[in-house]
């Protein structure tokens, strides 16, 4: 019984994305080793290698796709999945946050928002069903295999579904009830379990996912050891725990920010205009203080897949897949831009923001011409005359901004102009009353020039002057210099700005409307973008369910191309839109009351 | 005289593709290859507009010419004018992009096609996630000795790829005229310095018909070099690439 | 609903921008398909691809058909299972097969084991085979490969096929194989590439089948020898066949062989 429930909520990564054996390239190196180590298998063993399928060991089902099938439903699933355990983390900070404040916005804002996300909690049950479903149906070997080594962890997975659901629904049902200074310290702490299970969950789902990338705990033939975990601890299991963690609070203050821009929108008093638009701009703050550290967490995650495997690092970066990076380059650029143009908009908000707006057109002078050199593919598509013109595929001065220290550079540039957006936005209602603003500002101005003298020297020098290992890790000082700058920025703008006065009443509710669609173009952007990223995560396992363990025979192991893969990413995304505002829909109505007068019997009669 | 919001818009983007012209294709005298420059111009679009439309006031302005052009019955006479000419511009557009020409479509070269996890040369069979030049250890151990392996690869060089890769090793060969694709120019940042040996060690001995499929339409007229030279020679002349161009090759030490 | 339908509006535009330009905007590449798998996957075989197997080494690599064909040499290979049971209980049997699978199995491995009446070697009355052992030496089956060529064997003659496929894969090598060689430097792993041996006496092989090497350059030039490998018919030696040896040799074997050979034979006086 339990371990059926433990089936029931695989999440998606297991399987999804990842069971689809996605493919292009050549490995028969491996499969010697295979080979022999199947011959070699210990035969007291209790675990079996993995099976060699053939294509009639993938049943067909009434004509249906079984890839395309679990990818969009696993697609989905991790969708709902990233919402709903983002959006409890940043609840339980915003409650905290409130409760240190003891300002009663932020506490209805953090209820609202976990309202929102109780439904859709169900739903990434049902279609983490759905994956199950479809795994079970199209792919049973290789659940099979999966069973048999993470069993243990499956149970666990399912027990944890329990805690989950309880911790959310004492959470959630007990808001109201928990309120008070000893009371609200007791939600607090069911709030903090509630991330603690949650974050559990996905470690767990995780492992599954990074042992089919980068298998650990098994032999060449996929003879498990018996150690789950050291097959739960493989390679890129961490990387991908950072990386989605962040990610998560990204997707979840984005799809937040969606929720609130349409309610703002259709909002018909001030008073709700004005909630909404504060929540739509907290939802938003909390997306961009995810999305600037996101890019580091991708070249961690990416260095420590080259470092497992330098064809799939390649197989990543080069060939086809390195056109993926340029689609990627635009939607992360879609946004940076959506993102600061949202906080350009907020300037309104207040008389004081007038001041700061000259400065913005430099900061989208520089934040595009970034944004440029990120986007300069490696390879030039080159008409025929201008080949000729050329001389070569080489261009002298775009090709240099085609590698990775150029983007580097650029993405580094980029996240520092967007703080920098905020810290107008920061300001745009205060004077500062210290006596040392000059000071202070000199000191501000001094530390980003030398942030980005250092940035560009980083890139500069050590991407082009030095061999190939210093371009790499030059990288890691430019991160570490634009993060240092942030936090000591903010330190010193929040000193400078102590008990600032304020220039006007800052006046929420009085943006335009366009800004609201900024909100939407970075939830929509966002959503796509993970699709697309999941597509390569999956894509660069090539023909294998496990990587180089476990081949993937079904008619479906070719990897496909850009365009059919997009096409798939979009009918997905169309579908996660439709079940979001039915969720959103849903948290409307339960707050809505029909008066029948008449309908019901009056009471004593 | 302040210039009219909308103007300033316009001038920007025409300012900067215009800029965009003049410094590549005049000044710097490489051409700016139209479909980069076409999503450059998106973007810059993009950025534009956000500048000039974040702030209530810069919009009103940005509109409001707009909005009059098509409602005030003052500007009719304009109205008609630009509701022809508009059409006729787009009509005159689309003919421009779909019309048949001479121009070969536009071809994609994948500079670096992911290398297989081994390949087949020489007989053997090589795993290129490991394999490594024989020789590079002399660096270290033995400069004099390197440096003569060095110069063997020069003659190696010299004797079969600088017909077409140029004696500079920047791709320009008395042959090279002659092809398309183009040699590859090793002095460039991103070629060579960018690759691990095997990758050359691949390239080199299975020429141009040994490039995987996703990197085609490929035409490249690299000879299969495991008929003519030998693997040792091929290492070699790999030193010797990186040693005139000054380039280290690419290794994947994890620090 | 205004304000839903052009939210909805928006994001469709949107979705449907990114997907444009992944379609249209960026060169389309097509991945290349997964590779064929190189080794055979015997876990994942059906019998008629193990069959099919068995055929291949048979004409291949095994190089049965250089004796078992029409030119009366050796028995012919469709007449081995019919004949299996009768020879089973041949007084003159001395092996131990128990079933046709084992009796063929033997035969590959101890062809000596029986002989069929007539194709004895030379003066030994028919009790030793002229047939080398198969699995080693310069044909070198392995098990899987000899175990595919009973299952043709009893295929094609209509018999059950009783053999299993095994599921340790050995080593089965794949045509290819052959093809994608490197010259060989030694003449005597030549000969031993090309079965020289089986027929010829050369190096420590002791074929009877064709004239003696040992010390041909004694009393043949070398464009007689050159000859004789690309052209084996042209001139054949008295108390041999002509036809025997296969006239292929020119295609298959390097340029830089065929001259390595020739050396080696002129010079062996």
């Amino acid at each position: 019984m339990v371990l059926l429930f433990g089936l029931l909520f695989v999440p998606p990564e297991v399987a999804g994305l990842d069971l689809i054996g996605l493919d292009g390239g050549v490995a028969f190196a491996a499969e010697d080793a295979a080979t022999e180590a199947a011959a070699q298998a210990d035969v007291a063993s209790p675990y079996q290698p993995a099976p060699q399928l053939t294509e009639k060991d993938y049943p067909t089902f009434l004509g249906f796709n079984g890839r395309i099938f679990v990818w969009i439903a696993a697609q989905l699933h991790l969708w709902f999945a990233a919402f709903v355990l983002a959006v409890p983390i940043f609840v339980f900070i915003i409650e905290a946050i409130g409760m240190k404040t003891r300002d009663k916005r932020y506490d209805d804002m953090a209820y609202e928002f976990i309202k929102v996300s109780l439904t859709a909690y169900s739903l990434t049950a049902i279609v983490g069903g759905l994956t199950l479903l479809g795994l079970l149906v199209f792919y049973p070997h290789v659940m099979t295999y999966m069973t048999s080594i993470f069993k243990e962890s499956m149970i666990f997975y399912a027990l944890i579904f329990f805690a989950e659901s309880a911790c959310l629904y004492v959470y959630y049902y007990g808001w109201h009830w928990l309120q008070g200074p000893f009371k609200k310290w007791v939600h607090l702490t069911i709030g903090l379990l509630l991330n603690a299970v949650g974050t559990l969950l996905m470690l767990l789902a995780n492992s599954w996912l990074t042992f089919m990338m980068s298998p650990a705990g098994v032999d060449a033939g996929g003879v498990f050891n018996g150690e789950i975990w050291d097959a739960m601890h493989n390679f890129l299991w961490n990387p991908i725990n950072l990386h989605r963690f962040v990610a998560n609070i990204a997707y979840g203050g984005s799809i937040i920010g969606a929720y609130a821009a349409y309610k703002f929108l259709s909002a018909r008093t001030p008073q709700e205009k004005a909630h909404y638009d504060w929540m739509g701009y907290n939802a938003n703050f909390v997306a961009i203080a995810g999305l600037l550290p996101l890019p580091f967490a991708g070249y961690y995650l990416v260095a420590e897949i080259y470092a497992y495997s330098q064809q799939m690092g390649i197989t990543l970066m080069g060939g086809i897949f390195a056109w993926l990076f340029i689609i990627q380059a635009v939607l992360i650029g879609t946004l940076f831009l959506s993102a600061n143009y949202y906080l350009w908009c907020g300037l309104g908000r207040s008389e004081g923001g007038v001041r700061y707006y000259k400065y913005m057109k430099y900061l989208a002078v520089v934040i595009v011409a970034a944004f440029l050199v990120w986007f300069t593919p490696h390879t030039l598509v080159l008409s025929n005359e201008e080949l000729k013109a050329l001389g070569g595929p080489y261009h002298k001065y775009l090709g240099p901004l085609g590698i990775m220290p150029a983007k580097n550079t650029a993405v580094n540039i980029m996240i520092l102009m967007t703080y920098l957006s905020f810290l107008y936005y920061r300001r745009a209602n205060k004077i500062a009353v210290v006596t040392w603003v000059k000071a202070g500002n000199a000191a501000q101005i001094a530390l980003f020039v030398m942030a980005c003298a250092n940035i560009f020297f980083l890139g500069i020098y050590h991407g082009y002057f030095t061999n190939t290992v210093y371009k790499v890790a030059a990288s890691i000082p430019q991160v570490l210099t634009t993060l240092l700058v942030i936090v000591i920025a903010t330190v010193i703008d929040s000193m400078i700005y102590k008990n600032a006065k304020e220039v006007a009443p800052q006046r929420w509710g009085r943006v335009p409307p366009r800004s609201q669609y900024a909100l939407f173009l970075l939830a929509v952007s966002f959503t796509w973008l993970m699709g697309l990223m999941g597509y390569i995560r999956s894509g660069i396992r090539q023909h294998w369910h496990v990587v180089d363990v476990f081949r993937d025979n079904s008619p479906d192991a070719f990897t496909p191309s850009l365009g059919y893969a997009t096409n798939v990413i979009s009918v997905a995304t169309i579908l996660f839109m439709a079940m979001v505002i039915f969720v959103f829909w849903l948290a409307q109505i339960s707050g809505q009351k029909s008066e029948t007068p008449g309908f019901w019997k009056e009471p004593g009669q | 005289m302040k210039i009219p919001r909308l103007l300033q818009a316009i001038l920007v983007l025409g300012g900067v593709y215009g800029g965009f012209v003049l410094v590549f294709d005049v000044i710097l005298e490489q051409v700016i290859p139209s479909s980069l420059l076409n999503m450059y111009m998106f973007f810059v679009v993009a950025g534009t507009y956000m500048v000039f439309t974040f702030s209530e006031e810069s919009t009103e302005q940005i509109v409001s010419p707009i909005k009059a052009l098509v409602e005030d019955p003052s500007k009719k006479m304009l109205r008609n004018v630009v509701f022809v000419l508009l059409p006729l511009f787009f009509g005159w557009f689309t003919y421009q992009q779909i019309k048949p020409s001479f121009e070969a479509p536009l071809e994609l070269r994948t500079i670096h096609p992911a290398p297989p996890a081994a390949v087949k040369v020489f007989g053997k069979r090589y795993n290129l996630l490991t394999l490594e030049n024989p020789f590079r250890k002399f660096e270290k151990e033995d400069p004099e000795k390197f440096a003569s392996l060095v110069r063997e690869g020069g003659d190696v060089y010299v004797k079969n790829c600088q017909y077409c890769h140029g004696d500079k090793l920047d791709g320009q060969g008395p042959y090279a005229q002659g092809l398309s694709p183009v040699p590859l120019n090793f002095q460039d940042v991103g070629t060579i310095a960018q690759l691990q040996e095997g990758y050359l060690f691949w390239r080199i001995a299975t020429g141009g018909p040994g490039l995987p499929k996703e990197a085609t339409p490929w035409l490249s007229a690299m000879p299969v070099w495991e008929d003519f030279l030998t693997e040792d020679e091929i290492w070699k002349v790999i030193l010797f690439l990186y040693d005139y161009t000054g380039y280290q090759p690419r290794s994947w030490e994890h620090e | 609903m205004k304000q839903f339908l052009a939210v909805i509006g928006f994001s469709l535009l949107t979705i449907a921008a990114f997907t444009g330009y992944s379609n249209f905007g960026i060169p389309r590449i097509e991945p290349a398909p997964p590779p064929k798998q190189e080794k055979i996957d015997l876990g994942s075989m059906t019998m008629d691809q193990f069959i099919a197997l068995g055929d291949r080494v048979l004409n291949g690599k095994g190089t049965c058909k250089l004796c078992h064909n029409d030119l009366g040499r050796a028995p012919m290979i469709k007449q081995i299972v019919p004949n299996a049971e009768k020879h089973l209980t041949d007084s003159r049997y001395k092996g131990e097969a128990k079933d046709l699978a084992e009796y063929l199995m033997e035969s590959m491995v101890n062809p000596s084991a029986f002989v069929v009446a007539g194709f004895g070697k030379a003066g030994s009355n028919d009790t030793v085979s002229p047939m080398p052992d198969v699995s080693g030496g310069s044909i070198g089956l392995s098990e899987p490969e000899l175990l595919a060529i009973i299952a043709y064997l009893q295929d094609s003659a209509g018999a059950d096929v009783t053999v299993e496929i095994p599921t340790d894969a050995g080593d089965v090598a794949e045509e290819e194989e052959a093809e994608e060689r490197e010259p060989l430097e030694d003449p005597l792993e030549i000969a031993a590439e090309f079965g020289c041996g089986t027929c010829h006496k050369i190096g420590e092989e002791e074929g009877d089948l064709a004239p003696d090497l040992r010390t041909i350059g004694a009393t043949r030039d070398r464009e007689f020898l050159r000859r004789s490998i690309l052209y084996p018919n042209a001139e054949i030696t008295e108390g041999f066949e002509e036809g025997m040896m296969p006239d292929d040799l020119g295609d298959q074997m390097f340029a830089v062989e065929v001259e390595r050979m020739t050396d080696y034979l002129a010079g062996l006086k």
